[in-house]
């Protein structure tokens, strides 16, 4: 009996629509407000700029997605490239980016819902959003990539009407002006803080173990889904900052549905809150099937536990890692703790686009003779661009999702210790620690004995009590060590 | 009292030390019992017992079950 496989169904229309799809989030037409504020009218051009970063890096995953057609994305192109921590640091990093994502998704969806009915439970709502579309991911990737075609369809429709409505409300009618003096350093950050526009268009390359003649089909639909989402945003954009000024978008909670209101009257609020609704479950439906595919090529390669990869044998889904992936994406959901999820998609991305760029550079020298069926145009430029802007956007992330970003190395440095060194080494380790431990915790005692350490304002019976409690935990700590320095090697 | 007996009584002891110094951490970093007065702790002092004892709290308990589930 053969084990069930990844089918290859996804065809151009599809394919392309799971990378808009994946982009079109409701919480990007909300930070279009924010960055507004950032850097007044040149946000107009501050969103065809993030576009062209994106699309350099697109190009490099083109040339990898077709170069290595199979499923994990960024972590397979790193895998192949660089292989042992690196690879399993950016699979890592890939897996937790989309699934805070997806939590960011059904955070944004309750948001947007909110404002037609202020009633709902927001965290309730987004756990809901993360079950119905974990159930959609289980049946399979047709069926997705069926509801992400239709949703995104019916949204860039709604987004149509909005920039039609918009633009010939501003043509009508004189708009309020503002000079809005920015500074260098506003536009700067608010480059930085639109990045996340363009997040989602790489699922395209997560997915290409089902896409159907992916030498062709992934380098247009990467480049299609780019082109797409740079004519919408900045029409979006354009007729934003055309009816409302800068500094009045940066105020609102929505500020589409704002401007759609000043257009249209409440009815058009009411219709551009329901495109930015749909957004929301696109996007999660996207980030879903994005995250599920990295735990399961993780789990293939040995870097987690070989049940991960386990693949449905009707619906030819991974079902158990898309589980997995939606009930840490459901406990996110619930806290609804927006910023710091906003923060930790940013730079898991940013993160990961540097090494896809770098993973193009290192193949190329490493296997020149690699079938290549897209090749990254203006080689070693594009790549080397797309580092460089990488390197400049992570500059005006907040340190504090540095910091976080930092303490996640730590964590998969132990993890990746504890799955890859072997059981007798990591008891080895361990012994040495406890004995480390032991012996610290003794010579506290000592020293407490002694008088060196003195307890200020502790009767003497305390620091007897202190004395004997350090002495048995040290001498447990030392005969730990010892047990596990000796331990067999099976 | 075999090898095998004597891992499992010292891999439960010290995974309860663990346990015991993170909950000591957390009684000490809130002042339950007011011990931050007992021992006269600053409050730069009480961050870094509390980061002291989680780690050897959380090493600990990784090394007692080790110990404990010996192969």
């Amino acid at each position: 009996m053969t084990e069930p496989h990844l089918k290859r169904n996804l065809g151009l229309i599809r394919t392309t629509m799971l990378g808009v799809g994946g982009s079109l989030s409701a919480a990007n037409f909300v930070i279009i407000g924010e960055a507004a504020g950032m850097a007044g009218y040149a946000i107009i051009p501050i969103v065809i700029v993030c576009g062209i970063i994106s699309l350099l890096t697109m190009f490099s995953y083109a040339e990898l997605g077709t170069a290595i057609p199979l499923a994990g994305g960024e972590y397979t192109f790193s895998k192949v490239a660089y292989g042992g921590f690196i690879s399993f640091l950016t699979g890592w990093f890939e897996w937790l980016s989309n699934m805070f994502y997806t939590a960011l998704s059904a955070i944004g969806f309750a948001y947007v819902v909110s404002y037609l009915f202020p009633q709902i439970n927001i965290p309730l709502t987004a756990v809901v959003v993360v079950a119905v579309f974990t159930i959609i991911n289980l049946m399979g990737t047709k069926e997705t990539a069926t509801a992400e075609t239709i949703i995104t369809l019916m949204v860039l429709a709604i987004l149509g009407i909005f920039v039609v409505g918009g633009w010939s409300f501003m043509q009508g009618a004189p708009t309020e002006q503002s000079a809005s003096p920015i500074g260098l350093l506003g536009i700067f950050a608010a480059t930085a803080y639109l990045f996340e526009l363009y997040l989602g268009a790489e699922a395209v390359a997560a997915a290409q173990a089902e896409v159907k003649n992916p030498g062709k089909n992934i380098p247009r639909a990467i480049v299609l889904s780019a082109v797409i989402l740079m004519a919408l945003y900045t029409s979006v954009v354009v007729v934003a900052v055309g009816i409302a000024p800068p500094e009045v978008l940066s105020h609102q909670a929505s500020p589409i549905a704002y401007v759609a209101e000043q257009a249209m009257g409440p009815s058009g609020a009411v219709l551009v809150t329901i495109g930015l609704a749909i957004t929301g479950l696109a996007a999660t439906n996207e980030a879903i099937m994005a995250q599920s595919r990295v735990l399961y090529a993780m789990s293939r390669d040995g870097y987690l536990p070989k049940g991960l990869c386990k693949v449905h044998k009707r619906y030819c889904t991974p079902y158990v890692a898309i589980m997995i992936s939606a009930i840490f994406t459901a406990i996110f959901a619930a806290t609804g703790l927006v910023n710091f999820v906003v923060y930790a998609v940013n730079l898991g991305f940013i993160i990961g686009f540097s090494i896809v760029n770098l993973a193009v550079i290192r193949l190329r020298k490493m296997a020149p003779h690699l079938k290549r069926p897209f090749k990254a145009p203006l080689y070693p430029l594009t790549p080397i661009a797309g580092i460089t802007a990488s390197i400049f956007l992570a500059l005006f992330i907040e340190p504090s999702v540095l910091i976080l970003g930092f303490e996640v190395i730590i964590v998969a440095l132990v993890v990746y210790y504890i799955r890859m060194v072997g059981y007798h080494r990591i008891r080895i380790a361990f012994g040495g620690i406890s004995l480390g431990l032991g012996v610290c915790v003794c010579f506290t005692a000592y020293l407490l004995a002694a008088g060196t350490i003195v307890l200020q304002g502790a009767p003497r019976g305390l620091t007897t009590l202190a004395f004997a409690v350090l002495s048995i935990v040290g001498a447990i700590q030392i005969i730990a060590g010892v047990l596990n320095l000796l331990a067999p090697d099976h | 009292m075999d090898k095998r007996k004597i891992s499992k009584v010292v891999g439960l002891a010290q995974a309860s030390v663990g346990v015991a110094a993170i909950i000591f951490a957390f009684i000490f970093f809130y002042n339950i019992f007011g011990l931050q007065g007992v021992l006269d702790a600053s409050e730069t002092h009480v961050r870094l017992y509390l980061w002291v004892l989680i780690i050897f709290g959380l090493l600990s308990i990784i090394s007692g079950l080790l110990l404990f589930y010996e192969q």
